[in-house]
């Protein structure tokens, strides 16, 4: 069974699903909480349906750290994701606060 | 990353499922055993065995309890730790704010408070700093429980559940929400490996050889009650969310947060700070009374779930009384707020809104503190077929391997069974050790809770030990000992269990169910006495296979 994925593959891929799925879903999280608030929406609704919605993108980014044909692309979707997400919702939250 | 997509997912469920699975049964039995945490209470504390009761009354009872709760030393010692300077003494910190919290099923009442103090803290972003008192009292008298009366199931086994009682930075809910979360996946991952999910739910061949009729259990308990599992994983990932996993409204976020609360106290009128003036408490059996006719107005009559004071003792104080959630899936609701010194109304709180409705509901339905007792049940059901589905993907890995194992001289197998032993029989004798211990210990024992936990953990690693030192037939493609011999351990410390019970409160079973009903204690014996039976019956069966095996084998035929 354990065909084509060599040793480090296969522990850069269990590091992405579990921890750089994790920090893309925080950022998503973040990202998410301040655009539906910035819309209009409740904070706390905005929040509440943020963390409903967290933990179905995370499944199906987990499962697709494992799927996905290169573990290389899968680091740099996370990475790169993240740190964007992560940056517009800090400015995002500058402009709404004003 | 393997061959086929089918294969990367087989690969994800076999191995994230072994290795969270063990984290996975703790939160399934446990999670089980805590549906009935507080009946489990009343085993466990006889002084607590009369019927539950409503919110007592503020003015006569609670106003005095409130006035003697004094800060608890634990958390005392946990917030000097945090603070500059030395705390002042308990005695003379004000109380700030209480709250007082009971269910249908409570016989007793569960108090806290805050009391503030000048220092400041250590570290400039902790602004939550004040140093809590904690109690649980019997609500007819206002006498409280001795602090070392562990409940069993509501103070153990239910942050067990969660936390696995690992507290260290919050490690154990991390580990029980990776848990989830992998169990979620692995239910996916299930789906994707068996193409003929619908067949497998009626497909059970137990006389087929054990890695047959396992695999067959596995499959069959993970998708008869597929929905179940699938919605405590998420239900219970979402309860922690905010606060645990994803603090984004502490951190990142902490502005617009902090702003909105600001925001939200001018709207809502209830004052988000102290006015710095002393002001005296109005009749709250008065406001209690008018709560109860404004929702008896919406047709939705009820008790007092929760009861809050904020702001106690200053003219910005309001009192917030919610309505105990017995006929409804949200745990409390319909709170109404009134100005702590004069009684008036400050807000009613509206309905919620669609997505707090929604997530109400989601977390509702997993921490059902509603009253239907036949859900109840059927939760305790799926929990444990869950129980099955994990302990059955275990022993499925395991047979799968161990005859590849032996020829080639590996110990995986071995040590994966040894594990499987612990968090399976290991688990549950553990517990009932527990229930053993408590009976056995003496009423006045100093730090008797404690001892109990020591129980519970002592056991638990003598389990694992047993189970590592008879795991050598293991190694040789043959079956541990250490599950039949666990299981008729776990027999007869059930019954036991039941028995001391009877000797040492009087509390038999003719007598809870029939001649003075208390179905609380009847049910915690009962439940003993099933789980005796269903490992007298495990060992029986067990035993037997080894005998067929071994004849198999003297008689050179090959055995399918």
């Amino acid at each position: 069974m354990m065909v084509s994925a060599s040793r480090g593959a296969i522990i850069a891929r269990i590091l992405a699903a579990v921890f750089g799925c994790y920090a893309f879903v925080w950022a998503a999280v973040a990202l998410g909480v301040t655009a539906l608030h910035g819309a209009g929406m409740e904070y706390h609704a905005a929040e509440q349906a943020m963390m409903m919605l967290a933990f179905l993108l995370y499944l199906g980014l987990f499962l697709w750290a494992f799927a996905a044909a290169s573990v290389q692309r899968v680091w740099l979707v996370l990475a790169v994701g993240s740190a964007l997400m992560l940056a517009a919702a800090w400015q995002l939250q500058r402009m709404i606060i004003g | 990353m393997l061959n086929s997509f089918r294969q990367s997912m087989a690969w994800v469920h076999t191995w994230f499922g072994l290795v969270l699975g063990f984290v996975l049964m703790v939160a399934f039995f446990f999670g089980a055993l805590s549906v009935f945490d507080r009946e489990i209470d009343r085993w466990a504390i006889p002084d607590t065995r009369f019927e539950p009761q409503p919110m007592p009354s503020y003015d006569d009872l609670l106003k005095q309890v409130f006035a003697d709760l004094k800060p608890h030393p634990l958390d005392m010692a946990a917030t000097a730790e945090r603070v500059i300077g030395d705390l002042p003494a308990p005695d003379t910190m004000p109380m700030v704010g209480l709250f007082a919290y009971t269910t249908h099923r409570d016989p007793v009442l569960r108090i806290g408070a805050e009391f503030d103090i000048p220092n400041k803290p250590k570290d400039p972003a902790d602004d939550h700093l004040h140093v809590h008192g904690w109690a649980t009292i019997d609500p007819r008298t206002g006498a409280a429980l001795a602090d070392d009366q562990l409940k069993i199931g509501s103070d153990w086994f239910y942050p067990m559940h969660y936390s696995l009682q690992l507290n260290w930075k919050n490690l154990g809910i991390f580990v029980v929400g990776l848990a989830a979360l992998v169990m979620l996946v692995a239910l996916v991952t299930g789906v994707i490996m068996h193409r003929k999910v619908f067949k497998e739910f009626f497909t059970f061949r137990p006389h087929k050889r054990t890695q047959r009729s396992t695999l067959d259990l596995h499959n069959m308990t993970g998708v008869v009650a597929l929905p179940f599992h699938f919605f405590f994983a998420f239900t219970g990932l979402v309860i922690f969310a905010s606060f645990y996993y994803f603090p984004v409204s502490g951190t990142l976020l902490k502005p617009l947060h902090d702003r909105h609360e600001v925001v939200e106290a001018e709207h809502t009128g209830l004052p988000h700070d102290e006015a710095g003036v002393p002001a005296e408490l109005a009749s709250v059996d008065a406001m209690v009374v008018e709560a109860k006719r404004i929702w008896a107005e919406r047709d939705m009559a009820g008790e007092v779930g929760l009861l809050m004071i904020e702001h106690l003792g200053d003219a910005n104080g309001y009192v917030s009384i919610y309505r105990a959630g017995s006929d409804r899936v949200a745990l409390v609701g319909e709170g109404i707020h009134f100005k702590a010194s004069t009684g008036e109304v400050l807000r009613e709180e509206p309905p919620s809104d669609p997505v707090g409705a929604v997530n109400q509901f989601l977390t509702g339905l997993h921490l059902q503190h509603f009253e239907h007792w036949t859900l109840r049940w059927l939760y305790v059901v799926g929990g444990l077929l869950g129980c099955i589905c994990i302990a059955t993907g275990f022993v499925f890995f395991v047979e799968k391997r161990k005859q590849e194992h032996a020829r080639r001289g590996l110990q995986g197998c071995r040590l994966v069974d040894a594990m499987a032993v612990t968090t399976v029989t290991g688990m549950v004798l553990a517990a009932v050790a527990m229930l053993v211990a408590n009976r056995l210990l003496p009423e006045a024992m100093p730090g008797r809770g404690d001892w109990e936990k020591w129980t519970f953990w002592g056991v638990w690693l003598l389990c694992l030990l047993h189970a590592l030192w008879r795991s050598a037939p293991v190694a040789q493609a043959r079956s541990n000992p250490a599950w039949r011999e666990q299981c008729w351990v776990l027999a007869l410390a059930c019954i036991a269990a039941v028995l001391l019970n009877w000797v040492t409160t009087g509390d038999h079973l003719l007598k809870t169910m029939l001649l003075d009903p208390y179905w609380a204690v009847a049910g915690v014996d009962l439940s003993l006495l099933a789980c005796a039976l269903v490992s007298t019956l495990t060992a029986r069966r067990l035993a037997r296979t080894v005998e067929v095996r071994s004849a198999t084998r003297m008689g050179g035929v090959a055995y399918e």
